[in-house]
């Protein structure tokens, strides 16, 4: 009786064990399903080059990794009602994962959580939300590039000497984080007395305007910085109509042609640019991995670079700073 | 051990149809490995001319731009207004100066416009003249040239061309385009002195279009390098300054012209490296894996064709196992028949030649077997019979007459001691031949049983018959069937002595051999001839009229205990007497204790 068990029990083994080979081989066709990632960003908006150097960061990775790539987002960054409808249209599409640049730390939450329990795999790129909802964040550590700022304005400036933060907006997470870091630096300095925090309600205009106050009114500012690349071209702007250029060291953020410009001429010492591209590409390599069940690290800090006069034609700061190949 | 004799299935069936199913998988796993590693050489070294060719269709193109350039720097080299402007004198007519300029640009932007790619055509005087064909462009004021690249790198260079890497140039105000600069130092063509660095840049873009469709399969992609390893064009440059991405930069400097293999976070990728006369390196990159695409097209199909294989493997396999089994089952049942004791039974002969065979000989096994058991059943029944003869002999009412009647004569005549002798005899004979029922008795009591016989005769026969008794006591101890002395006896008695004139003797005497004892009855009687002695030992021959039973009986009897080998020998002749041999085992075989 136990040989007839036996010998059954070792066919059935065999079986198994051919079965899971044709299983392991397989796997291998199914694996190369290509993943359906949705990437919603704040701004489709062709003009502002950070979006377009992040999706071809995005579209980079997704012809890499062979992922079928949709990208949606509002027309503008402060459109959060617009965004929040596209993510819950994205969560009917049913995509293997989305890719998020929340417009609002706050208001996005409700839908991020949404995206996870319907087992949507929620990565956040750029800009995070105030949850833990994301299975990653792939973004600029902020605090660190705000501290690099703050430490390129404190060699530039000798005390005492009054030094002006200059805020896109109140509610975005990236300027609140290079705010706490930039203050984190200099609020320790004996001689650097560091002025309240300036708004300028997402407005370019409004950033030279306040610049331009500031600079008339308060004689002894010899610093300024601007969180975004809207408020270092205002106050830049702000600087040059003035003629202080040589008195005021402007640090800024981010990097255009203006910015570049600004640099060219001396008027901005310093800016501290973030890298888009490898955002774009590491937000949908990470998107894949954790479709595939892979461990995600929780966040993935891609870095900042503080860009000056001397070093902004360097080889490999040029295509930081001129994404584009253009005539 | 253990898992061989795990594995050493008993049943025909299972180990058919693993062996069928092992053989399959082992011969598809095979034939895969090899077809799958044939066809990835092949595609791999297609790929490898195809990219090949294609880096050289691309290495031609850029070359047709930069000898473009080439051929514009020349002409710049060698046009006599450049000449004379830029060694002009300080002192000279600045009406004239400004003419010679204007030339100069008028001659240089003929050379910006020849050609949609050139982004711009400038000469940059030493002592500070900047003469451009594109009337447009102003100088940005905040940019260092001299410690610009191009121009630091032509002027080490002393009229030899130089071409930079693709760089923003940010030499014009409000301007940062990507171009490739190719930059050479003039030479006074009559003093020989050094008046300036010519620069002509072109457009990146046009080679970044050209190169961003090139595509080597799926992901595969090319890039270029110049010559000290800095990064022309990349596809993934962003990646690679951030060190997402490596590139064997390296491997690709050392090497000229060719291919090599390189490894990127397990992704196998072939580089296929060309160099271009002025020093670039154009690189294609295809992943390995992706060569190989079809691949999994392969796997499938083999692993369809695999299962399809084994299900047919089974299924065949149980098909001719069960052919192959099912007559042998068949065969075991009509065994189990047999062991019964049923031998009436034939198997059907299947038409399969060994089982066949298998099947006849059973066939024929069991109806030897049955004979047998018949041929059995038949001796026995003979042996019963011949016993019973035998017995009836030990009663021969003729002989028992003849001694009573003898006995009556003597006691008539008064002779009470030969009664008395004659009646012992008599008695001791018939208690001789009881023995207890047993079938074998001892050579010495059917010796004495002979001599009491013999007793009796003599006292019948007087003076007309003697007898000796002449055997060696050795073999008294030696087994026999009972009653074999006295049919022979009888026999040398009523027909040869009796017949005979005078007195006659019967001798009966004894020898050994290794294995066998005989016992050898004379007589002087008076012979038999050949015919006579030939019907003596077949069974049938009774002797005459009932008398007594016949030698052939102890013959038969003594074959059919014994083996055909043992039995009696007669050897006569007429007129002188009969010698009869009885060929007996020291050791019979206890078969006639079975045979009961």
């Amino acid at each position: 009786m136990i040989w007839k068990y036996r010998r059954t029990l070792a066919i059935v083994l065999l079986l198994l064990i051919a079965a899971a080979s044709v299983a392991y081989w397989g796997n291998g066709l199914t694996q190369r399903d290509p993943v359906d990632i949705t990437v919603i960003i704040k701004s489709t908006d062709a003009s502002v080059e950070f979006w377009e150097v992040l999706m071809d960061g995005v579209q980079e990775a997704a012809q890499e990794f062979e992922a079928n790539v949709r990208v949606t987002g509002s027309r503008t960054e402060t459109d959060v009602d617009e965004q929040i409808a596209l993510v819950e249209q994205a969560i009917q599409e049913k995509p293997d994962a989305i890719v998020l640049a929340a417009n609002d730390y706050d208001r996005l939450v409700p839908i991020a959580e949404k995206v996870r329990n319907s087992g949507i795999k929620l990565i956040i790129v750029d800009s995070g939300i105030n949850s833990d909802a994301a299975h990653s964040s792939v973004a600029t550590d902020n605090v660190n590039a705000g501290m690099k700022a703050g430490e390129v304005l404190q060699s530039h400036v000798e005390g005492p000497a009054k030094v002006a933060i200059i805020s896109y907006v109140k509610n975005a997470a990236s300027q609140i984080d290079r705010e706490k870091g930039a203050r984190s630096i200099l609020d320790g300095i004996p001689n650097i007395d560091l002025l309240d925090t300036y708004y300028v309600e997402g407005s370019e205009r409004n950033a030279y305007l306040m610049a331009k106050k500031i600079l008339r009114t308060q004689q002894d500012v010899v610093g300024i910085i601007g969180l975004n690349e809207p408020t270092t071209v205002g106050a830049g702007r702000a600087i040059q109509e003035l003629g202080l250029k040589d008195k005021v060291t402007l640090i800024g953020f981010d990097s255009s042609v203006n910015e570049i410009m600004l640099l060219d001429e001396g008027v901005m010492k310093a800016t501290v640019i973030q890298r888009p591209f490898q955002m774009g590409y590491l937000s949908i390599k990470t998107a894949i991995d954790a479709v595939k069940r892979n461990t995600v690290p929780r966040t993935i800090d891609t870095g900042s670079l503080v860009i000056t006069k001397q070093n902004m034609y360097e080889e490999e700061n040029q295509k930081l700073l001129f994404p584009f190949v253009t005539n | 051990m253990k898992l061989v004799s795990f594995l050493r299935f008993r049943s025909m069936q299972t180990n058919m149809v693993l062996a069928f199913v092992l053989l399959i998988l082992m011969t598809i796993v095979i034939m895969s490995v090899v077809s799958y590693f044939l066809s990835k050489d092949a595609v791999q070294s297609n790929a490898k001319t195809y990219t090949t060719e294609l880096v050289k269709q691309v290495n031609n193109n850029i070359r047709s731009y930069v000898n473009g350039m080439m051929y514009i720097s020349d002409l710049v080299d060698g046009n006599p207004y450049v000449q004379q402007y830029m060694a002009r004198h300080e002192d000279g007519d600045p009406a004239k100066e400004r003419a010679l300029k204007q030339a100069v640009a008028d001659f240089l932007e003929s050379m910006a416009v020849s050609r949609a790619d050139i982004s711009s055509v400038s000469l940059f005087g030493y002592s500070g003249e900047f003469v451009s064909g594109n009337k447009e462009l102003a100088l940005n004021p905040f940019i260092d040239i001299p410690s610009l690249d191009w121009y630091r790198v032509a002027r080490e260079a002393g009229g030899e061309y130089v071409i930079s890497p693709s760089h923003v140039q940010p030499v014009f105000k409000n301007r940062y385009p990507w171009v490739v600069s190719l930059s050479m130092e003039l030479t006074s063509r009559e003093s020989g002195t050094k008046f300036g660095i010519f620069l002509i840049d072109l457009n990146f873009s046009v080679m970044n279009d050209m190169l961003q469709d090139i595509r080597l399969g799926q992901r595969g992609y090319l890039f270029i390098v110049d010559s000290e390893g800095r990064i022309v064009y990349h596809p993934q440059q962003q990646l690679i300054y951030s060190k997402l991405k490596t590139e064997n930069i390296d491997e690709v400097l050392r090497i000229k012209n060719g291919t090599f293999m390189g490894d990127d976070d397990g992704n196998r990728r072939m580089y296929t490296v060309q160099e271009s006369e002025f020093g670039w390196k154009i690189v294609g990159v295809s992943y390995v894996s992706e060569l190989v695409g079809n691949q999994n097209e392969m796997r499938l199909s083999i692993i369809v064709l695999g299962l399809v294989c084994i299900v047919i493997a089974i299924v065949i396999s149980l098909f001719v196992s069960q052919r192959v089994s099912q007559p042998i089952k068949q065969l075991q049942g009509y065994m189990k028949e047999v062991e019964k004791g049923n031998f009436d039974i034939q198997v059907p002969v299947p038409t399969t030649i060994e089982i066949g065979r298998l099947a006849r000989a059973f066939n024929m096994m069991v109806g030897r077997i049955k004979e047998l058991m018949s041929q059995v059943v038949r001796d026995q029944e003979l042996k019963r019979r011949s016993e019973i003869n035998a017995l009836q002999a030990q009663i021969n009412p003729h002989f028992l007459y003849n001694t009573l009647d003898s006995i009556i004569w003597m006691a008539e005549s008064k002779k009470s001691q030969e009664v008395v002798l004659m009646t012992s005899a008599l008695a001791k004979l018939f208690r001789a031949s009881i023995s207890k029922g047993e079938e074998l008795v001892t050579i010495e009591t059917e010796l004495e049983h002979i001599t009491n016989y013999l007793k009796i005769q003599k006292m019948r026969y007087k003076n007309k018959l003697d007898y000796r008794i002449e055997t060696s006591d050795t073999v008294g101890r030696y087994k026999t069937i009972k009653l074999i002395l006295q049919p022979i006896v009888e026999n040398a008695i009523y027909h040869g002595i009796k017949m005979k004139r005078g007195p006659g003797l019967i001798t009966i005497s004894s020898e050994e051999t290794a294995a066998d004892v005989l016992l050898i009855v004379e007589d002087n009687g008076n012979g038999m001839d050949e015919e006579k002695l030939s019907k003596l030992l077949s069974q049938q021959y009774e002797g005459e009229a009932g008398k007594g039973v016949g030698v052939g009986n102890v013959h038969g009897r003594l074959k059919l205990y014994f083996g055909p080998q043992y039995g009696l020998e007669y050897k006569s002749k007429p007129g002188e007497g009969t010698t009869v041999t009885i060929r007996l085992p020291k050791h019979p075989p206890v078969i006639g204790g079975g045979i009961r």
